[in-house]
């Protein structure tokens, strides 16, 4: 097998043949730095990279294995972590050069269990500065490019994330997702994220932007390396106070391909809103395809989803701004001009307004919870539309120019208020070629349904082997 | 429907500079008038009836 067939193997596919000894972590990771070579910077999928490291890693996952002690399917994976997952020793950019002098002591808790679990780790991602956005722009370690089409945006803000994982230079890769940092570079890039459900992963150790609104999942090629990823790193951790004390299953095993008996609802209100027609068609067609796989498919009304918008923006703005309050006052002028307007626009929130926001998200997530005692999934489009130019500001829709954060995030930002599980998977292409994404949304620490029903659609269809053009 | 947004450009300044930035920054008008633009925006939270609801306390896990 050559170099860059090794590296579009998904991380089952290789731990499969790592476990059977038939490849060598050494082999892989020598090709994942190799594939990096090739395709940097034209991606600008890195911040940090950490060859010697990761051949070193490398060597003794291989001594590891060799000596009969196979820690599991995640040994000898070559991984990525966005830039504001600690690493013990490693420089923590938070995509911004202010932070570039931070070199964390300790390893956040998403890389410690990673580590323990056997991957190793290439390097530190690009991101979106602070995570504050939802392009995948930078001007300070330059744009993260659409391995699709490198004049188009990756999405944001894990589009490091998404860049070395849909051109094969990582296996996998964690991102975080406050708004749909995770879903929508995953989407615009072709791969499968999963924003799990809040308290399910732990966010010790990660540079925060809204504290409970922050979420971090994986983002993958296929959803059995998602379900992989959460076998490794979800659960309880004591450092982190807001996860949950509850079993972790083993999520591979419900990756069975059968999506029968599953009710699937389909808000109104996602087609009511802005969405380009390529992305509805595709996004119809794979609802289709779940019906025709057995799941009961219905049209559904989700109560105060308008709303929601404007209740997870105030409750971010403001714990964006108190997070980030010393750098606000003393770095002002050097952050990256959007964030800085956000975060120094969250001083104008009143206390009275972000509990009123607190107070509008316990009714949110009531009408959430009732709305899944209906039906056991959402779904919709994850992005309203395709990857656009590195630089829009606006973006055209039917007759409407609209902002770019308000409607790349108009799918995914309620469940980071609800703080219920979302997957995006491929779903078709543009006419243009470019990825589109199916999001399906489950109840609370439910991730097994919701990714039982993305690898039944996955498995159903071809969208997950396309590759991009690079 | 939701009350109209009010920011006087002088309450803007007072909050601002209670709060640590430097108000003689030419930065400052970027700033207003991108608050003025987004915090309207977020006022349809007036609309909704509250009526015995209380906070979700925010650092606490989602399980019942």
């Amino acid at each position: 097998m050559d170099s860059k067939e090794l590296c579009y193997l998904s991380a089952g596919q290789l731990s499969r043949l790592i476990r059977k000894k038939e490849v060598s972590p050494v082999e892989v990771i020598e090709a994942s730095l190799s594939r990096i070579q090739s395709l940097e910077p034209a991606l600008n999928s890195f911040i940090t990279l950490l060859s010697e490291q990761a051949l070193a890693a490398a060597r003794v996952a291989e001594r590891e294995i060799q000596a009969g002690r196979y820690r599991g399917a995640l040994h000898g994976i070559p991984i990525g972590l966005k830039d504001l997952f600690y690493v013990k020793g490693v420089r923590n950019s938070s995509g911004s050069r202010i932070c570039d002098a931070f070199i964390p002591d300790f390893d956040s808790t998403v890389t410690a269990r990673l580590k323990e679990a056997g991957a190793v780790l290439l390097g530190k991602l690009n991101l979106h500065p602070f995570a504050y956005g939802v392009t995948g722009e930078n001007e300070e370690y330059g744009p993260m490019h659409n391995p699709w089409n490198t004049s188009l945006i990756t999405g944001g803000s894990s589009g490091g994330s998404a860049s070395s994982v849909a051109s094969g230079e990582c296996g996998l890769a964690a991102g975080t997702d406050t708004g749909g940092s995770i879903r929508i570079p995953a989407a615009l890039c072709g791969l499968a994220g999963l924003k799990p459900t809040y308290g399910r992963i732990s966010r010790y150790g990660i540079t925060a932007l809204a504290w409970s609104q922050d979420h971090a999942g994986p983002m993958a090629r296929t959803v059995e390396d998602c379900a992989l990823f959460m076998n490794a790193v979800a659960g309880y951790d004591p450092s982190d106070p807001t996860t949950a004390g509850l079993p972790v299953p083993d999520y591979v095993m419900f990756l069975t391909g059968n999506a029968a008996g599953l009710r699937i609802g389909v808000p109104r209100e996602f087609f009511e809103s802005p969405l380009d027609s390529q992305v509805s068609e595709c996004v119809w067609k794979a609802i289709q395809r779940l019906a025709e796989l057995g799941a009961t498919v219905s049209e559904v009304s989700w109560p105060m989803y308008r709303e929601s918008m404007a209740i997870a923006s105030t409750i971010q703005m403001v714990e964006a701004t108190a997070y980030h309050s010393k750098m606000i006052r003393d770095e002002g002028p050097r952050i990256y001009a959007p964030a800085r307007l956000r975060l120094e626009a969250g001083v104008f929130i009143s206390g009275a307004d972000y509990v009123q926001a607190q107070r509008a998200r316990t009714l949110f997530y009531r009408k959430s919870r009732d709305l899944l005692k209906e039906v056991d999934l959402l779904a919709g489009p994850t992005v309203p539309v395709p990857a656009f130019r590195i630089g829009a500001s606006s973006i055209q829709v039917g007759d409407q120019k609209l902002n770019v954060v308000a409607l790349l995030t108009q799918y995914t930002r309620p469940f980071n208020l609800n703080g219920f599980p979302a997957i995006t998977v491929p779903c078709g292409f543009s006419d243009q070629g470019l990825p589109l994404g199916l999001q399906l949304a489950g109840r609370p620490f439910e991730e097994e349904k919701v990714l039982q029903a993305a690898y039944a659609y996955e498995q159903a269809t071809e969208w997950h082997l396309k590759r991009p053009p690079i | 429907m939701a009350k109209e947004f009010e920011l006087s450009r002088e309450t803007f300044l007072s909050l601002a500079k209670a709060f640590g930035l430097d108000t003689k920054d030419p930065h400052m008008e970027e700033l207003y008038a991108f608050v003025q633009k987004v915090l309207p925006s977020l006022r349809s939270i007036d609309d909704l009836d509250l009526t015995g609801l209380e906070p979700t306390w925010p650092l606490t896990s989602l399980k019942e």
